[in-house]
């Protein structure tokens, strides 16, 4: 027996995210607690501040807020799911002694980014349409929604791996997650409103800029922090 | 090769689990690990493979042709095959898309998924369409078995390998372990007498 090579990183990952959308798509678990819990908050956001409700000047800073809350409650109902499910179905082990710790957080990195593009691609034109919220900038507005996308992603696939092996999962996922995601949000909510307002792209970019440097820090930061995540 | 332990030590708090334990495992061997419940023979064989850390001591592999100090299981994973009771593999996916999943995170392109789980006596129409919750427990722990030795483990550890199975699935087991002698190393843990009687050397703990 001599030694073998580990497997290469993106080959790898690429086989996580493939069996994850296979498991998922059979289970739909995550995907259904992501789109019903985004459209049940859609129809009351909706009800609540529909076209009518809200003077025109209000429009772009009630409207972007209410829009990321509704994308980063929907990410923090099923996004989780990616490491607490490996954990509580018992194949963690598997999977540990199988893939390598960079793959298998690429892979499930990739996982997360689909399913929340899936659901923000869901969320974002039935919240246009029932607010009424117009877009001045729309190249600005879909960069900060796939930037905003990439950090919450990011961000909380990270803290699964973190809290997956806890008791209280959900409660620690919520207490480690909101302090961890406010930066990106914020930044996601102060572009969105900038975006509503102005036509120029130049106007918003700074906002850009802290969601770039925030999705390049995350990311880094979990790569360099997950093999002692996972192995212990 | 070789697994050299030296001064292994497992605790939980102020309780020791096992240790020091010090053993060397040539290839070719196959060693039982034998005890009474909660003796610790299921820890043992998960700080041996590198899925917990020993809280003193160390495990090396030593490779066929590698000199030195060798490697930890930590840092050579893909040389370790595992299966255990609280072991689990993806219900929502069928057998062979299980072992074709374990083959491509392993970097492997050909699928031998078929071939190993007819030899562990599951035929293709046993498997076929069927996710792997719906077969039965002992068709899983065969399962098991084909997971572990996909990749031609260095070292195969083996916690309570005949559980579930019936005669036949013990005699699968048998050829799993001869097998797995000719190519490395192979610890079982288990009181089960039909499994320690696979072993060349028994440690009792």
């Amino acid at each position: 027996m001599s030694a073998r090579a580990p497997a290469p990183l993106l080959g790898a990952a690429l086989a996580v995210l493939r069996k994850d959308l296979l498991a998922e798509w059979r289970t739909r678990i995550a995907v259904n607690a992501l789109f019903l819990f985004a459209f049940a908050v859609l129809v009351l956001v909706g009800y609540a501040v529909g076209p009518t409700r809200l003077a025109p000047e209000d429009r772009p800073t009630v409207n972007a807020v209410l829009l990321w809350i509704v994308i980063f409650f929907s990410a923090m109902t099923g996004l989780a799911r990616v490491f607490v499910k490996e954990e509580e179905g018992g194949t963690a082990a598997a999977l540990r002694l199988a893939a390598p710790p960079a793959a298998v957080l690429l892979g499930k990195y990739l996982v997360n980014i689909v399913l929340l593009f899936a659901v923000t691609a869901f969320i974002v034109p039935l919240f246009l349409v029932l607010t009424s919220f117009e877009i001045a900038c729309p190249a600005l507005f879909a960069v900060l929604l796939v930037l905003g996308c990439l950090g919450l992603a990011g961000a909380s696939t990270f803290t699964a791996a973190l809290v997956s092996k806890a008791a209280a999962k959900g409660a620690l996922f919520a207490v480690l997650s909101i302090p961890l995601l406010l930066p990106p949000l914020i930044a996601a909510v102060s572009g969105t409103q900038v975006a509503a307002r102005e036509a120029d792209f130049s106007a918003g970019v700074d906002f850009v800029r802290v969601l770039v440097a925030y999705d390049g820090v995350v990311t880094t930061a979990a790569f360099a922090l997950f093999d002692a995540v996972w192995r212990e | 090769m070789r697994l050299v332990v030296d001064g292994l030590t497992r605790s939980y708090g102020a309780r020791r689990i096992f240790g020091p334990l010090s053993f060397e495992v040539r290839g070719g061997t196959v060693l039982g690990v034998s005890g009474s419940n909660g003796s610790g023979k299921t820890t043992l064989l998960k700080t041996l493979s590198g899925l917990i850390r020993p809280s003193a001591g160390s495990t090396k592999i030593l490779l066929e042709g590698e000199e030195g100090a060798g490697s930890g299981p930590r840092d050579v994973p893909w040389c370790i095959g595992w299966v255990a009771p609280d072991l689990a593999l993806y219900g929502e996916l069928t057998a062979e898309e299980n072992l074709d999943f374990f083959e491509r995170v392993r970097g492997r392109a050909s699928s031998r998924a078929k071939d190993l789980l007819a030899g562990v006596g599951l035929p293709e129409s046993s498997y076929s369409k069927k996710s792997l919750s719906s077969l039965s427990t002992g068709q899983r722990q065969r399962v098991k078995l084909a997971y572990a030795t996909l990749h031609d483990p260095a070292v195969l550890f083996l916690d309570e390998p005949s559980s579930n199975l019936d005669a036949d699935g013990v005699e699968v087991v048998a050829r799993v372990v001869a097998s797995q002698r000719s190519r490395g190393i192979a610890i079982i843990a288990s009181n089960d007498p039909r499994d320690l009687a696979l072993a060349d050397e028994t440690l009792s703990l």
